[in-house]
């Protein structure tokens, strides 16, 4: 899809609410086409519908930018979630958004450093070369050394509530989700939006992260400038290669596909493990596969730090021998929030069945030594659970939300590294805590 | 003879002592001085020095505008980035730049349009030298992107357009006089929008089409 150039954030409330109105008018017209269409053609399949639907969710989506933009990269994150159609577009919200004008990019440099981004670099792009969800990405160099340059879009951090507000009615239809289930987690997902709009947190993280994880083979992180970084500016290296998608057009070895797989996995072992925080937007945007073999990280804008006593609980679950071991994986169940002593026995019952199931099977990579992320049935079998959660009457009609808050972005970070593994097909060693052998 | 060369720096000089000792006197006041007579004693020049410069008060009001916009063109286009910019881009990138030079005088500025406000309708006396400027300069504008074709040449509307362009300067001036946001960032926003949506209405569009359609139709009846 051709995105033009686009001038200006539809940031005033009203225009946004107009933004989603439209798009609900859309997908509602997409349902009558669908309906005319299947009278004159039974066979017409709904992923013709779920694809017009996500064309024009996208559409309006990637016009948003901010924190839209952001929600509709979760969803897509939790592909299992999704219909098949609306991934690809999601997907495609990952690295691709219309730019800002150059005369704000300038202003917003004379606004922090005083002087404008030519008096700044020796070379620098006039256009963007990369959107991110809030903010885009120029091209510079300084001293042959070749830069990459954040900039934040204004009035972002503003916007981020009342952004959310109107995602709402959205994020209900499309995730399946209660009312209230929404309420527990948009909480959590705000404070991370918000943190995310803290460029100067960003470049602090970044060299944290990046200094504790030098030590894992194959990774590569760029270098960050907190003197050229600002409020609103992160300038770091720019790092040489190809996103996810284009690299597997280059029909790389299997052998290519496991070090990257490789060097994945060891990445969120050393900091789900060691760091407890962790870089929480596996997205394909937020890697470069670079031409000599290592894979670049770049983006730690959302970073989870995970508390203790849910690492405990969370962690312990993918022990083999607990889904045996009733008495204590009731325990944990409370703790994590999947039950709790308002629910009737049937509805406990029927819970702990569901979640003994899920967790044997988000937990089967931890059970090998190693696991071979290319087998598709694996994938196909989550997808299925999870279809079949989201549409159980049990869950839609369950008073409360279930699961701890955190478990909101440590899941979305191992479906996006499982899909990501996926994707690259790759085989790797499944490494655990030392604990949990 | 000698003395003509330093005699005009110190008239140049005269005519700024005159201009910054009226902003200094309505960012203490928050007024404008009774009269020229206390103004000029106060200053320590004679009455008659001061008309030489200026017939009234509203005159140095008017050259502080002008003064604005003056800095704000040399600004930019001491900027080389600025020659290689599209129509669009220079518009916007004019309105960031003047609204910095604003800021340089936000409290002046508020001392004289926050109480009374600029009248919604007629065009404050002061005001004239400065549109007059301006709109020369976006004549300018407009004309470029005529010939790059960034804005489509319509009969008797196209001549207006630095009517509107105009209108979107006071709109700006009265959104940032108002605006509360950290940095002022709700003006950017305003700039980048207005400036967006006037470009697009100048452009080539649907309209064009549906004009052109419409003769069609009538035509061919």
């Amino acid at each position: 899809m051709e995105k033009k150039e686009q001038g200006s954030i539809p940031v005033g409330k009203v225009q946004r609410a107009a933004k989603f109105i439209k798009t609900g008018a859309k997908v509602g017209g997409n349902y009558v086409k669908h309906y005319a269409r299947k009278i004159g053609d039974p066979s017409v399949s709904r992923d013709q519908l779920d694809e017009e639907n996500a064309n024009d969710i996208y559409s309006s989506l990637s016009e948003l930018k901010g924190s839209a933009l952001k929600v509709a990269q979760m969803m897509s994150m939790d592909k299992n979630m999704l219909p098949k159609a609306y991934q690809d577009q999601f997907a495609m919200a990952q690295y691709s958004a219309p730019p800002l004008s150059y005369p704000l990019v300038v202003k917003t440099f004379m606004k922090y450093f005083g002087k404008s981004p030519d008096q700044i670099f020796d070379t620098f792009s006039r256009s963007a070369v990369n959107a991110a969800s809030i903010g885009q990405v120029h091209q510079a160099t300084l001293k042959d050394q070749k830069l990459a340059v954040k900039i934040q879009y204004p009035g972002v951090a503003d916007s981020v509530t009342s952004d959310l507000r109107l995602v709402r009615p959205f994020a209900l239809r499309l995730l399946n989700m209660s009312e209230k289930e929404l309420n527990h987690y948009m909480g959590e997902v705000e404070e991370r939006l918000l943190e995310e709009t803290d460029y100067l947190l960003e470049v602090r993280r970044s060299l944290e992260i990046s200094q504790e994880c030098a030590h894992i083979p194959h990774l590569r992180f760029p270098d960050y400038y907190p003197d050229l970084s600002s409020e609103r500016i992160i300038t770091m290296d720019w790092l040489e290669g190809m996103h996810i998608k284009e690299w597997l057009l280059t029909q790389p070895s299997q052998q290519a596909r496991n070090q990257f797989g490789q060097a994945l996995w060891d990445f969120y072992h050393h900091q789900v493990h060691e760091l407890k925080q962790v870089h929480a937007d596996p997205h394909p945007g937020n890697f470069i596969m670079m031409n000599d073999g290592n894979l670049g990280i770049i983006d730690f804008g959302c970073v989870k730090v995970i508390p203790e006593d849910f690492y405990q609980g969370y962690f312990s679950l993918i022990k083999k021998e607990l889904v045996a071991d009733k008495a204590e994986l009731d325990k944990i169940f409370y703790d994590l929030e999947f039950i709790s002593d308002l629910d009737s026995p049937e509805e406990k019952r029927f819970f702990k069945e569901i979640f003994k199931e899920m967790i044997s099977l988000i937990g089967r990579p931890f059970h090998q030594d190693r696991f071979d992320f290319a087998d598709d049935s694996y994938f196909d079998q989550i997808y299925a659970l999870s279809d079949r959660v989201s549409n159980d009457k049990m869950f839609k009609k369950s008073r409360q939300a279930r699961g701890s808050k955190h478990g909101l972005y440590v899941n979305r970070t191992y479906f996006g590294l499982y899909s990501l593994l996926n994707q690259l097909r790759a085989e790797v060693i499944t490494t655990k805590p030392q604990w949990l052998k | 003879m000698e003395k003509v060369a330093p005699k005009k720096t110190s008239k140049v000089d005269k005519r700024a002592k005159i201009i910054s000792s009226f902003k200094m006197y309505i960012l203490e006041n928050g007024k404008a001085p009774v009269s020229v007579f206390k103004f000029c004693r106060d200053i320590k020049i004679k009455e008659a020095e001061f008309y030489a410069y200026f017939p009234n008060f509203n005159a140095i009001k008017g050259a502080v505008w002008q003064e604005i916009f003056s800095n704000t063109l040399s600004i930019l286009r001491a900027e080389p980035v600025y020659n290689e910019y599209s129509s669009r881009e220079k518009l916007l990138a004019f309105f960031y730049t003047w609204i910095e030079e604003l800021k340089h005088n936000r409290s002046y500025l508020l001392a004289i349009y926050d109480t009374e406000g600029l009248p919604p309708k007629s065009l404050p006396e002061e005001l004239r030298g400065f549109r007059e400027d301006f709109k020369a300069y976006a004549k300018e504008v407009i004309k470029e992107g005529e010939e790059s074709e960034e804005i489509a040449q319509r009969p008797y509307i196209t001549d207006k357009y630095d009517e509107a362009v105009w209108l979107q300067v006071m709109f700006l001036f009265r959104f940032w006089i108002k605006d509360q946001s950290a940095g002022f960032e709700k003006t950017d926003q305003a700039i980048e929008k207005s400036v967006n949506f006037a470009f697009d209405l100048m452009g080539k569009s649907a309209l064009d089409s549906f004009v052109d359609f419409a003769k069609f139709l009538y035509q061919s009846r």
